[in-house]
C-alpha cells in the first residue's frame, strides 16, 4: 500500500462477556435467553457503521491482557483456542480464531519504542487472547474477516499514577497513529472500556433477568451521563481535563488506557460522538460510541 | 488429621523456567528442599491459595476433578508454555464452597473445561510435586477480601480438611516485595528494585521465625504497604487462618529478586506441626 494510511473512526466498545452470552453465537458454549438488549442492539448499530467504513484493520487495546512490563502487540499471524473468562466462567467459554496484521502490530511496536516506551511483541502461537479482546472484537465483527492488532494494557496506570499512566497511553496512541500512516492501513480503533465500573457482587440466578439489571451506583449513573453528554456533544478537551476525577469517582474503567490511547491517536478531536447505546451489565456503565473521521473530512 | 506442613512460595514462572540463572537459583533450590520437606510430611492434600488467581464476585474453589493443558503466561509468554495436569480433591473443594457459604460470604464451585488457571497455582504444583501425585484444593483471592476474611478463609479450609479427616498441608503463593523493574533487563542480572525493599524483606523474615506472636500481624500490614507486597500479603493471611493457635517458626529455604521484586519459599516449622506418619 502506497498511499498514506488514516484512522477511519474510532469506537469505544466495552467488552463485558455478558453481551456475546446474549447473543448466543455458536462459538459460545453456553446458551442464554437473551438480556442486555440495549447494548447489543447498539452493537448492531455500530456493526452497521463499520460495515460502511471497511476497514484494512481492527486494533484493540483490552484491560484484560494486563502486562507488567511495557506495551505488549499480539504477533502471531493465525491465533486459535478457547477463551474461558475467569470471572464468568459460566457465561463465556468461546472459541476463538482470528488473523493478526502482525506487520502492523510490528510497525505499532516499533513506533511505540521510537516514543520511549518498552513495546513487546507476542510470538508465542499458543497465548490464549484474553476475554476483553474477544469479546470487543466479536461485538463490532462477528465475522472475524477483518485483521487485528491486538495491545496489551501496560499496568502504569495501576502501578505509578492515573496521571503518569495516560500520559503513557497518550504516547502509544500517537505511536499508533504514525504507525498506521506509514503502513498505509484504512484502521479503526476499539478502545474496550466500560465507564463506571462499581458493580454488584452478587450475579442473580438468571445472569440474563434484566429485571435485576440497574446501574449499581446513582452518582456513578450521573458521572456516565456527564460524560457521554460531553462526548456528544464533542467537548473532548473538557472531557479529558475531567478524566482523573472522573476515574476516581467511578472508579472507571477507562484507567486502564484504552480510552486515552485511541483520543491521542485520533488526535484528540472535538468532534461529537455518535452514541450508539448505553447500558449496564452487573451494574458497571457501558456505552457504545463512534467517532467518525471520515465524516469530518 | 493433622496439618502436616505449611509454606509460602512464590507464583513467578521464571525461576521455574529458566533454572539455571544464577539470580534465579536461590529459589529453585529453595524450591527443592521444600518438595523434599512436603514429601516427607506425607500429605494427602495440598490447600493453595494463589494470589494470581482473581476474583472479584464470589470466593471461588476449583471443583473440576482433573485439570489437564497447557497456560501461557500474559506478560512472560516469551520464557516458555506451562502443561499441568492436576486432580483436585472435590469433596473437599465442595467442602469448602458450603464452609465458605457458612461464613457469609459468597461462594462457589468452578467446574469449567478450558478454565484458566492461574499461573501460580501451576508454578507451585510442578516445583512441590512435580508428578502430580496430590490432590489439591485452589482457592482464588478474592480482590475484595481483606486480610481478615482471607484468614478466615484459611482457617475454614483447614477445618475442612480435619472433618475429612485428611492429613493436609497449606500453601500461601504469591510474592513478597513488589517493586518491579518496568523495563528489559539481562535476567542474569536481576536485582533487588532497591536495597530499602531487601531490608523489608529480611524483616519480614525476623518477624515470621519468631512465630505466632500477637504483633506478627501490624508487622506484615506495615511491610504490605512500605514493600507494596503482592496483594497485601493475603497468601500469608490464608496460611496463618490455616496455622489458627499453632505455635510456629519459619525457615527461609530461598530467596532471591524475580524481575526486581522480592520472592521466597519458607516453610513453616514447629511444634505445631504434625510429624511424618
Amino acid at each position: 500500500m502506497s498511499t498514506q494510511g488514516q484512522i477511519l473512526a474510532g469506537f469505544l466498545a466495552p467488552h463485558p462477556p455478558h453481551l456475546v452470552y446474549g447473543e448466543n453465537p455458536p462459538q459460545n458454549e453456553p446458551r442464554s435467553r437473551g438480556g442486555w438488549e440495549n447494548l447489543r442492539w447498539a452493537y448492531e448499530r455500530a456493526r452497521r457503521s463499520l460495515e460502511r467504513l471497511k476497514p484494512d484493520v481492527l486494533l484493540v487495546h483490552s484491560p484484560h491482557w494486563m502486562t507488567q512490563v511495557g506495551h505488549h502487540f499480539l504477533g502471531v499471524r493465525h491465533l486459535a483456542g478457547k477463551s474461558v473468562d475467569p470471572i464468568f466462567p459460566n457465561l463465556f467459554r468461546y472459541n476463538f480464531e482470528l488473523e493478526v496484521d502482525v506487520e502492523l502490530a510490528e510497525a505499532c511496536c516499533a513506533e511505540a519504542r521510537e516514543v520511549g516506551l518498552v513495546g513487546k511483541m507476542m510470538r508465542n502461537p499458543n497465548f490464549r487472547v484474553d476475554y476483553g479482546t474477544i469479546t470487543t472484537l466479536h461485538m463490532i465483527r462477528p465475522q472475524w474477516d477483518i485483521p487485528v492488532v491486538g495491545i496489551s494494557a501496560n499496568n502504569s496506570p495501576y502501578y505509578l499514577s492515573t496521571e503518569e499512566g495516560l500520559e503513557e497511553m497518550d504516547r502509544l496512541g500517537k505511536a499508533t497513529r504514525r504507525a498506521i500512516e506509514k503502513l498505509g492501513r484504512r484502521a479503526v480503533l476499539l478502545a474496550s472500556n466500560t465507564l463506571c465500573h462499581w458493580h454488584f457482587h452478587e450475579e442473580p440466578e438468571i445472569p440474563e433477568d434484566m429485571s435485576r439489571e440497574h446501574p449499581q451506583n446513582y452518582e456513578g449513573y450521573l458521572w456516565d451521563m456527564r460524560i457521554i453528554e460531553l462526548l456528544r456533544q464533542g467537548k473532548t478537551r473538557e472531557v479529558f481535563e475531567l478524566l482523573p476525577t472522573f476515574i476516581q469517582e467511578a472508579f472507571a474503567e477507562v484507567k486502564s488506557g484504552a480510552f486515552t490511547w485511541m483520543f491521542s491517536a485520533m488526535g484528540y478531536p472535538e468532534l461529537p460522538g455518535e452514541l450508539h447505546g448505553y447500558g449496564t451489565v452487573i451494574g458497571t456503565g457501558n456505552a457504545v460510541m463512534e467517532w467518525d473521521l471520515t465524516a469530518r473530512a | 488429621m493433622p496439618l502436616v506442613a505449611a509454606m509460602l512460595v512464590p507464583g513467578s514462572p521464571l525461576p521455574m523456567l529458566r533454572p539455571d540463572n544464577p539470580p534465579w537459583q536461590p529459589l529453585v533450590q529453595g524450591f527443592a528442599q521444600a518438595r523434599e520437606r512436603l514429601a516427607a510430611s506425607q500429605p494427602e492434600v495440598l490447600l493453595l491459595y494463589s494470589t494470581q488467581w482473581i476474583a472479584v464476585l464470589d470466593q471461588l474453589w476449583q471443583t473440576r476433578a482433573h485439570l489437564q493443558g497447557l497456560h501461557v503466561d500474559e506478560n512472560w509468554y516469551e520464557f516458555g508454555d506451562l502443561p499441568f495436569d492436576l486432580r483436585v480433591d472435590t469433596a473437599l473443594a465442595e467442602a469448602c464452597v458450603e464452609g465458605t457459604r457458612a461464613l457469609g460470604v459468597n461462594a462457589k464451585g468452578v467446574d469449567y473445561d478450558g478454565f484458566p488457571l492461574d499461573t501460580g497455582t501451576i508454578v507451585a504444583c510442578r516445583m512441590l510435586d512435580p508428578e502430580g501425585r496430590l490432590p489439591i484444593v485452589l482457592a482464588a483471592n478474592n480482590l475484595y477480601h481483606d486480610w481478615a476474611q482471607t484468614k478466615r478463609l484459611g482457617a475454614m479450609a483447614a477445618e475442612q480438611a480435619e472433618r475429612a479427616g485428611k492429613r493436609y498441608a497449606v500453601i500461601g503463593i504469591g510474592g513478597l516485595s513488589g517493586t518491579v523493574f518496568r523495563h528489559e533487563i539481562s535476567i542474569e542480572d536481576d536485582h533487588f528494585a532497591t536495597p530499602a525493599d531487601d531490608a523489608l524483606n529480611q524483616q519480614l523474615f525476623a518477624a515470621l521465625a519468631r512465630g505466632n506472636e500477637s504483633g506478627l500481624e501490624a508487622e506484615c500490614a506495615a511491610y504490605a504497604g512500605a514493600a507494596r507486597a503482592d496483594m497485601g500479603l493475603k497468601h500469608l493471611a490464608f496460611v496463618l487462618g490455616a496455622m489458627g493457635n499453632r505455635g510456629f517458626g519459619t525457615e527461609v529455604l530461598g530467596y532471591g529478586p524475580v524481575w526486581g521484586s522480592g520472592a521466597a519459599v519458607i516453610d513453616f516449622t514447629g511444634a505445631g506441626l504434625a510429624q511424618g506418619i
